[in-house]
């Protein structure tokens, strides 16, 4: 009875409906890092709010939380006022919280239409269904995707079409709170302004949008809040009409970057260490033509499958369908043989360290040594004194730590981890190329100095240094020449000091294609 | 930071072999007639049959291939081969075998590392076929040694017998071609990660087949002695071998996804599971109670190594 | 026509077509006669749910090595318990199989272990039971009534042991095409990690599936034993290379996500029939190993990853000059 009555007094009062959905005091620690310090996210029913920040800013840690990919060390989450604990997808989506995250979850030996119900927990044991059919074809039309054959292989579809089914998927489920982590970096024009339609009808029908994104016109148009986060840290929560493009670029960066790379004079008129003639990449590249001068470091950036990283690889000698010219200081080489780029002075360093970077279970020596075995010893005998030796030489060069040669890679930190990396590009012979794909992902500010440093003194050396990286500021930082992709073609090549970031992310977002 | 310090906090799966070793040398002296020279040697001799195989298994299962299917099937062949060419002499017999064992087992090394095929199917493909040809040339039937040319395998070292100088040989050169060599640091770099040995430029598939054909030489030494003991060559002298061996690797520690390792633990392996079935027999339990309990330890060691891939 | 060759569960019924093309045009059409039917249906009875077993796991990228032993070990706990009750028997050793599967499959997916690591310590440890319980004997089944009924020709060519496998293949069949729990096997072999993300409980999937693997095994192996009438602890050791070898041949992918029941009833089908097609011709056992030997080999070799690079890497090599 009591309880009645104070139901029915909260009905009558309307203060301040609970928010759809908040979060306070979320905290993550990956090892070193904290990736993740006291985040906190509030949404209304019909808001649009958008989280931006630089790369390792904390935005996807805070995305898995909150559809329980990961687990948060400290905070709670709240959704229309009641204490929730999201501990797996299937959780999160009891909530009514869905994701349509950057990383697609598409499984390509599944069809489409069972792409767009996967996971969903709508859908009964027997689950061919004419009505599921029908609800994933009205929401592949409202998305402006009816060419879509919903009986194909998910395999079959291009990224720009997986995102479109991505999408669709979390449209069709039954949804208080939408997040959508970068959804129209691989999307065409007319494609973005359909999904943009749709959300503003998501947005009409009262659901509520958590938005992350790099575009920051997007932010403008479509967007009623903005939630600004840098390393780990909420730095600014306010309305976009409160804000203009200036503001909030600065918000994001919030630091002045001159610190933060080390000063240089390129060297001008150099010989090329790198040229890259006509490149081919079926499906990735197109007719690619590139430059990089000796003593000078080349930036590469674009979106997410903007064809940087495919270039990268191709000239590591990793793509075997990559075709075109490659020639290293004069010399030109076969794609799709590591062994015979490595022999022509080209040395690869990745940011995805635990896939193609570090020997993880094994030491320190073992890691810096790993490129030049070869060069070492007689008949293949080695000896480990010599080895320890050139280990603890290259430890020098790279300004890392000597006595701990003997540790085991998995118990460093990234940015050690990834000085290694740099130790292996060292050479006795004529200076080469060193290629590089997100060279300082996941790596602190301290750390990312210190590499920044690495790779100038490599230039010094007489090196050529082409890096791919999507993190605009580090490409504006540390790039003698930056060139611009989009979809696999250069948009424009710029000296250092010529171009802005808004630049930048016009050309890799909506280019002007001459 | 504490590096240095590191060997005097031991993890706790090192910690807990560690433990399991003590207790089986205490369980092992305190059993009755242990240490009787007779029971000691056959124990050894046995033993070290299998030690050479898994000598040679290390190898494979170093390199990221988890293990060979086909190598109880190459030792058969191989005491078939070795007999065949005894004729001309224990010399060319050796040669010979050697040869043939490295062979068949560098074509799978090939296929597997040039194609990226799967090692489990090559292996498995490799067991039919090996079997299959030889029951076609063979009929199916042992063929024995007339002569006494093989007899030089047979010897004992005074007390030491033959098998365990061999397998202590194989072992040592083993241990020296993974410790010592470019090919032995390739094999670690490729278990650990071989999309990593790619990037840094490494053409993986000669490490490969390397792995193989070694895998394939030190399955040819327990041929040539189990052929030599048993006075023929049949095809039904190295069933079972290659369980038997994978299991050694394992409970010395090796890691089954590779990287991790060492022959020299899989010499400790091999002496662990040798000396827990004779404290077993010893003491009274049946032999098939022995098969039961070492596939436990088996699970149990591989379920220590959770540790090490969780850090992924 | 092309869509029929482009389907994977198709590469076996075509092999089979082939197959029994050319044992047609060796031995006449003779060879086809009843008894061949019944023998190749037989032997399904035995191989087909293993296959099936090892053919699943493979789906969801994992490897049940463990199927080997437990078709001993279940033929062995069968003879042994149903002596009275074969029903109990066949229960208990069923029974047996799922709860080690269960408990193999848990031991992977909460310690992210490697499936044939596990499963290769499950491997000995049925083997090492199957000789516990015989004590390394050859156990005889006193119910040769059993042996008749499980055996008699139902319709000529079909047994009861045929029609418990054929239905096996057809519920399953019908889960993996029908069911949200097929769809969510794919899914999970396909991307496990993009399955997770999509909210398909991936851990939940690898326990069962490895729970059915070891209930198939066992169920074969039971009824196997009460046919025989003898159940020994080594006798049933080879059945591995041919379980993974019908798999394959089905259309089942090691990379995860491909394979369908039909498939491999196709593949088991191919094996069935060479062996009995091949013994109708009076030719020798071995050549059928070789011929198994050889279709693994091939189809293992067809399927590996770095198929395609290598063949361009050869061709450029063989056909342009080297640069200087």
């Amino acid at each position: 009875m009591i309880a009645a009555t104070a139901a029915l007094n909260e009905m009558q009062t309307p203060a301040v409906p609970p928010k759809v959905l908040n979060a306070r005091n979320l905290s993550k620690r990956f090892g070193h890092i904290q990736a993740l310090e006291n985040a906190a996210i509030e949404l209304e029913a019909g808001e649009i709010r958008a989280v931006c920040g630089e790369n390792g800013a904390g935005k996807s840690t805070l995305v898995k939380i909150l559809t329980g990919i990961l687990q948060s060390d400290t905070g709670n989450i709240e959704i229309d006022g009641r204490a929730v604990h999201i501990k797996s997808p299937r959780d999160s989506q009891e909530v009514g919280l869905n994701l349509v995250s950057q990383e697609l979850s598409i499984c390509p030996d599944l069809s489409v239409l069972d792409n767009i119900w996967l996971g969903s927990i709508e859908v009964p044991m027997f689950h061919r269904k004419k009505a599921f059919r029908n609800r994933a074809r009205k929401t592949l039309e409202m998305l402006g995707a009816a060419h879509i054959d919903l009986d194909q292989p998910a395999a079959k579809l291009s990224t720009g079409e997986r995102q479109i089914v991505e999408i669709a998927r979390m449209l069709g489920r039954d949804t208080r709170i939408l997040i959508l982590d970068e959804p129209t970096a691989t999307l065409s024009d007319s494609e973005i302004e359909r999904v943009m339609q749709a959300l503003k009808a998501l947005k009409r029908e009262g659901h509520a949008i958590l938005y992350i994104t790099h575009r920051l016109s997007e932010v403008f148009e479509i967007c009623d809040t903005v939630t600004v986060m840098r390393n780990g840290r909420e730095v600014l929560a306010a309305n976009v009409s409160d804000l203009d493009r200036k503001a909030l670029i600065e918000a994001m960066l919030g630091r002045p970057f001159e610190e933060m790379y080390p000063t240089h004079k390129p060297a001008s008129g150099e010989a090329a260490a790198l040229r890259i003639a006509n490149l081919n990449i079926p499906g990735a590249v197109d007719k690619l033509n590139l430059v990089v001068p000796r003593g000078q470091i080349v930036c590469l950036t674009g979106q997410v499958g903007s064809g940087a990283e495919d270039v990268v690889h191709a000239v590591a000698g990793m793509l075997v369908e990559a075709e075109g010219d490659i020639s290293v200081n004069g010399r030109r080489l076969q794609p799709g043989f590591p062994e015979k780029a490595k022999k022509l002075g080209i040395r690869f360093v990745s940011g995805d360290r635990a896939e193609e970077g570090i020997f993880i279970g094994l030491s320190v020596t073992d890691n810096l040594v790993a490129t030049r075995l070869d060069a070492r010893g007689l008949a293949g005998v080695l000896s480990p004194g010599a080895l320890k030796k050139e280990a603890a030489r290259l430890a020098e060069k790279i300004r890392f730590d000597r006595r701990r040669l003997a540790s085991v890679a998995s118990t460093l930190s990234g940015g050690n981890q990834q000085k290694l990396a740099f130790g292996r590009c060292i050479d006795h012979g004529k200076p080469g190329v060193i290629v590089m794909i997100e060279p300082t992902r996941g790596i602190d500010v301290g750390a990312r100095a210190e590499i920044y440093q690495l790779m100038r003194d490599f230039c010094d050396q007489g090196y050529g240094l082409l890096i791919a990286s999507t993190d605009f500021s580090e490409v504006l930082g540390i790039g003698d020449r930056i060139v611009t992709l989009y979809r696999g073609k250069v948009v424009q090549t710029y000296h250092a000091g010529q171009v802005t970031m808004p630049q930048i992310v016009a050309d890799v977002t909506h280019p002007v294609m001459s | 930071m504490t590096s240095q310090l590191d060997w005097l906090w031991p993890s706790p799966s090192t910690l807990f072999r560690w433990c399991i070793v003590v207790a089986l040398a205490v369980f092992a002296v305190t059993t009755p007639g242990f240490l009787s020279p007779t029971s000691l040697r056959s124990l050894l001799s046995t033993a070290s049959l299998v030690g050479c195989v898994a000598v040679g298994m290390t190898f494979v299962t170093m390199s990221g291939n988890i293990m060979s299917f086909s190598l109880g099937a190459s030792l058969s062949a191989t005491t078939v081969v070795f007999v065949w060419l005894l004729p001309y002499g224990a010399a060319a017999a050796v040669t010979g075998a050697l040869l043939f064992g490295a062979g068949i087992n560098a074509v799978q090394g090939l296929v597997i590392g040039y194609f990226r095929a799967n090692p489990i199917i090559v292996s498995m493909a490799a067991f039919a076929l090996i079997l299959g040809v030889f029951t076609m040339l063979t009929g199916g039937r042992g063929i024995y040694i007339t002569t006494n040319d093989a007899e030089i395998f047979n010897t004992n070292f005074s007390f030491v017998p033959g098998p365990l100088m061999a397998f202590a040989a194989c072992a040592l050169v083993g241990q020296a071609i993974l410790r010592f060599t470019r090919f032995g640091r390739q094999v670690f770099l490729l278990g650990s990660n071989p999309r990593a040995a790619l990037a840094a430029g490494m053409e993986p598939w000669r490490t490969v087949t390397w792995a193989y054909a070694l895998a394939g030489l030190f399955t040819t030494v327990t041929a040539v002695l189990i052929a030599s003991r048993y006075g023929s060559g049949d095809l039904q002298h190295g069933t079972g071998f290659e369980y038997q061996a994978i299991s050694a690797v394992l409970v010395g520690g090796t890691a089954i996804q590779g990287g991790n390792g060492s022959v020299l633990r899989t010499f400790i392996g091999t002496m662990l599971i040798a000396i827990f079935k004779a404290v077993l027999i010893l003491r009274g339990f049946s032999i098939e109670l022995q098969q039961l309990l070492i596939g436990v330890v088996v699970l149990l060691v591989i379920m220590l190594q959770w540790r090490a891939g969780d850090l992924k | 026509m092309s869509a029929f060759l482009k389907n994977r569960n198709a590469r076996a019924f075509l092999l089979l077509a082939v197959i029994a093309l050319a044992l047609g045009i060796l031995g006449g059409p003779q060879i086809f006669s009843g008894r061949t039917m019944f023998s190749i249906l037989q032997q399904f009875a035995v191989l087909g749910p293993v296959a099936l077993a090892l053919g699943l796991t493979m789906v969801i990228r994992h490897f049940d090595l463990s199927v080997a032993g437990m078709l001993g070990l279940a033929g062995c706990i069968a003879v042994l318990c149903g002596a009275g009750n074969p029903l109990f028997g066949i229960a208990l050793a069923v029974g047996f199989g799922a709860v080690f599967g269960a408990l193999q499959g848990a031991i992977i997916t909460t310690l992210r272990l490697s499936s044939i690591g596990v499963t290769l310590g499950g491997l000995l440890i049925l083997n090492g039971l199957a000789y516990v319980i015989t004590g390394n004997r050859e156990l005889g089944y006193p119910r040769p009534d059993v042996a008749q009924f499980i055996d008699a020709t139902l319709g000529d060519v079909l047994s009861f042991r045929a029609l418990v496998a054929i239905a096996i293949f057809a519920v399953i069949g019908l889960v993996m095409s029908r069911t949200r729990l097929g769809r969510d096997i794919i899914a999970s072999g396909s991307d496990p990690a993009a399955a997770a993300i999509a909210g398909v409980p991936v851990k939940s999937i690898t326990i069962l599936v490895m729970t059915f693997s070891g209930a198939a095994a066992a169920l074969a192996g039971g009824l196997l034993s009460f046919s025989l009438t003898t159940a020994s602890p080594t006798a049933l050791a080879d059945v591995l290379v041919p379980a993974a070898a019908a798999a394959i041949i089905g259309g089942v992918s090691l990379s995860g996500g491909r394979g369908h029941p039909i498939g491999i009833a196709g593949g088991v089908l191919v094996l069935c029939l060479l062996r009995s097609g091949l013994s109708a011709l009076n030719v020798e056992p071995y050549v059928h190993g070789i011929t198994v030997g050889f279709v693994l080999a091939m189809v293992g070799l067809l399927d590996s990853t770095d198929l395609e690079r290598r063949l361009i890497n050869l061709r450029r090599a063989f056909a342009r000059p080297r640069p200087s």
